[in-house]
């Protein structure tokens, strides 16, 4: 892919090269933005292909907010290039786009349901319609009650409710969510998870940022690890995890310990008490492990375990140097 | 332009629909009514009957001096314009006096009217002996200080009777002196596009006062209220929303025209109020009767109203966006009621002679024209390529106003914490592009 190239279309490139092989919903290649000093997007590049959920992960003060913010086209990249639905970045996008901002916001003094009508309005819907869709929609998240109290009146968990239904009423092709699940109720963030895989499935392209990797993994078909405004990790999730996978071996085992000092199989052992897990060196074969332990203890349990993402993450940003080449794309 | 339409409607709609828009509306009015008569009716309530004694050398002299000081005030002749037409029934609101005579003026009598003035007994006394005319000099004693409108009243009372009395001991009778003492009047007569125009140019200042009062209420209510609107949008994030589906210049323009279209709603519903109300009691007063404004000072009004309203509504819009809190808002508040007083400074200046060279290039400055444009405009008519080119040069500031704080709004709402300082913002306005 076109983004892998060095940073020189950086300063003036006009559309072209970026977006000619462009194929995803959205697609950024070198994209850059400063704060004064502060290096808050650094030359990101991610492509998000239709009808996919992609998280955005990373911890806080990564450059999430500001590269969903470049997207949308609230700000504008120093360098780089944005586009979607395979051409640049152009207000009349914007209509196609459906948006929660992690910091939520609403008018609080306006009704809940005029509220919605004027963010569908404001998209494009005209009245009736947008009325019509937003009292089906309170109904599905059982805000129907509360469609003629005040914003401020709700609850901060309803209110979020109501800002996701302001963000989908225009039924938009993409649909971008900064933290959505930030603030729910459990039984709140399965609806919505539901919701969100119901509109993958319509064919919807969904973006969403979170620093909750368990979350992501349930969701996401892929993502973009971000650490530092870089990209850490991008691409498939499973391709990723088969990527680094396979290396941690969970042993429950009674006699001969020795084994785990093999360091030409073991890179590292986490010692749990009832059971062991053991970081495989790089290039040990599971199998000769397998033997080694059995030879000299008696085993109840040997799991090749998946790593999850929040590995994988901790792992990725906790040596950048090591993870670098790989952050351009996952060559996979 | 939809969602320019769809913002002006809400802003419009969700202030208007509050109790809080009824209440002043409707109550407004009243106090304002109340603070303006009030101090009027106060003064009234000190004019009880004063009861005083006259103390002269004669008593026919203290006759004369009562029958002055009983008779109406346009007798007394030296009084200025304020009195031009006492002959019209008029309320007379002036204290009357209970007068004593007194033709004893001894040391011994002065102790006896000190103690009664200590004691109450009387509000005051006038010492008119011989000696003290003599030497010009005459005291009028009492317990509360003396008014200065009661004082120049008394004065040029005393001193008609004075100078006849003076007269009189020359040889001069009553008559002569009449003729000899007839005072002079000077009538105010303005040419006015061609024609002459009585009246003193009270009333053109009332017209342009009117015009300074309704602007800078308008501004200091409404321009604020679109700031706190930006700034509400700020804290409440919703900003981030709303962009994502209209453009920075579409919500501007939507807030300033929907909250614009609140004050006017509110300043429409108070003029009718007012002439319901106002029109049959000022018709009375006389001083108001002569003011006929003409069609095209009204409508000279109304275009430089709403274009001065417009102008300071944006600037306070800009110290929304580039600001973080209302309180930082309000310190910088200073640099737009400075054109604004600025402006009310140089009203005296122009109406005294609006076509110095200095006062028409004043005029065409977009932050003073409003008010002095408009006052040129209403003392005599300017060149019309003069209002023309301030109309553009007024017009094209509001626009460039908006565009500018369009890009600082859009960029200064998506950034919070510390108030940028000055490069940072011409480096927004840069990058604000889209």
């Amino acid at each position: 892919m076109a983004s892998i190239e060095p940073p020189i279309m950086r300063s003036t490139s006009p559309a072209g090269t970026g977006t000619a092989t462009a194929a995803g919903t959205v697609e950024l290649s070198v994209v850059r933005k400063c704060y004064g000093d502060f290096v808050a997007v650094d030359d990101l590049s991610i492509s998000i292909q239709p009808g996919r959920i992609y998280g955005l992960l990373g911890p806080n003060g990564a450059g999430k907010t500001s590269t969903l913010r470049m997207i949308i086209g609230i700000i504008v990249p120093d360098s780089g290039q944005v586009s979607v639905f395979g051409e640049p970045l152009r207000r009349a996008h914007m209509d196609q786009f459906g948006y929660l901002p992690e910091e939520r916001g609403l008018y609080k003094k306006m009704k809940v349901l005029e509220h919605l009508v004027l963010l569908a309005q404001l998209k494009g819907l005209s009245g009736a319609e947008a009325h019509k869709r937003a009292q089906s929609w309170c109904e599905r998240f059982e805000l129907t009650a509360w469609t003629g109290k005040k914003v401020e009146e709700l609850s901060k968990g309803m209110q979020q409710k109501v800002q996701f239904i302001g963000a989908i009423l225009h039924d938009p092709k993409l649909i971008i969510m900064d933290e959505p699940f930030s603030g729910l109720d459990p039984a709140s963030a399965v609806s919505l998870k539901d919701v969100l895989l119901e509109l993958a499935k319509s064919g919807k392209t969904i973006l969403l940022s979170t620093h909750r990797m368990d979350q992501a993994e349930k969701l996401c078909h892929s993502i973009c690890l971000v650490n530092h405004g870089r990209a850490v990790l991008e691409g498939d999730l499973n391709q990723i995890k088969a990527r680094y996978g396979m290396c941690n071996v969970q042993i429950k085992y009674d006699g001969d310990a020795r084994f785990l000092q093999e360091t030409r199989l073991v890179q590292s052992f986490n010692d749990y008490g009832n059971h062991v897990e053991v970081r495989l060196a790089p290039g040990a074969d599971t199998q000769e492990l397998l033997k080694l332990a059995s030879a000299g203890a008696r085993l109840s349990k040997f799991e090749v375990m998946e790593p999850s993402l929040e590995e994988i993450f901790i792992d990725a940003v906790s040596k950048p140097a090591v993870s670098k080449p790989a952050a351009g794309k996952p060559n996979a | 332009m939809r969602n320019m339409w769809l913002i002006i409607r809400r802003e419009y709609l969700e202030r208007v629909r509050t109790r809080s828009f009824l209440i002043l509306t409707l109550l407004l009015p009243g106090i304002m009514t109340v603070v303006m008569l009030l101090p009027g009716k106060l003064i009234n309530m000190g004019g009880k009957v004063q009861h005083l004694v006259v103390v002269t050398s004669t008593p026919q002299f203290g006759e004369t001096v009562r029958q002055r000081l009983l008779s109406p005030v346009g007798d007394t002749g030296d009084d200025d314009e304020a009195n031009e037409d006492t002959s019209a029934a008029k309320p007379n609101p002036e204290p009357e006096y209970i007068i004593d005579l007194d033709a004893n003026p001894t040391e011994v009598e002065r102790a006896v009217l000190r103690d009664k003035v200590t004691s109450q007994a009387i509000d005051g006394y006038l010492w008119l002996s011989d000696d003290a005319i003599a030497s010009g000099k005459v005291t009028w004693t009492s317990r509360n200080m003396i008014s200065f409108g009661e004082r120049s009243r008394l004065s040029a009372s005393l001193n008609r009777i004075i100078q006849y009395e003076r007269l009189a001991k020359n040889g001069v009778t009553a008559a002569q002196a009449d003729g000899l003492l007839k005072p002079v009047k000077i009538e105010a007569v303005r040419m006015e596009r061609g024609r002459e125009a009585k009246g003193s140019g009270g009333g053109k200042f009332l017209e342009v006062a009117v015009m300074v009062m309704l602007l800078y209420m308008a501004v200091l209510l409404y321009g604020i209220s679109v700031m706190r609107s930006v700034l509400e949008e700020k804290n409440s994030r919703i900003m981030e929303v709303l962009l994502s589906s209209a453009s920075s210049t579409e919500l501007m323009t939507g807030k300033l025209l929907g909250v614009g279209a609140v004050g006017l709603t509110q300043i429409l519903v108070w003029a009718v109020m007012g002439i319901v109300f106002a029109l049959p009691a000022m018709a009375m007063q006389p001083s108001f009767s002569d003011l006929q404004i003409p069609p095209g000072v009204l409508v000279a009004f109304a275009v430089f109203f709403l274009l001065g309203y417009l102008l300071y509504s944006t600037m306070y819009a800009a110290i929304g966006a580039i600001t973080t809190t209302e309180q930082e808002g309000q310190q910088l508040q200073f640099f737009i009621i400075i054109p604004l007083v600025l402006s009310v400074f140089m009203l005296a200046p122009v109406v005294r002679n609006p076509d110095a060279p200095a006062m028409v290039w004043v005029s065409m400055v977009p932050f003073f024209a409003p008010v002095v444009m408009y006052a040129r405009i209403v003392v005599q008519t300017p060149p019309v390529w003069q209002i023309v080119l301030c109309l553009l040069l007024l017009i094209g500031t509001i626009a460039g106003i908006m565009v500018l704080c369009a890009r600082i709004y859009r960029i200064g709402v998506l950034i919070y914490g510390k108030r940028p300082n000055l490069p940072e913002i011409l480096k927004w306005l840069k990058y604000a592009k889209a």
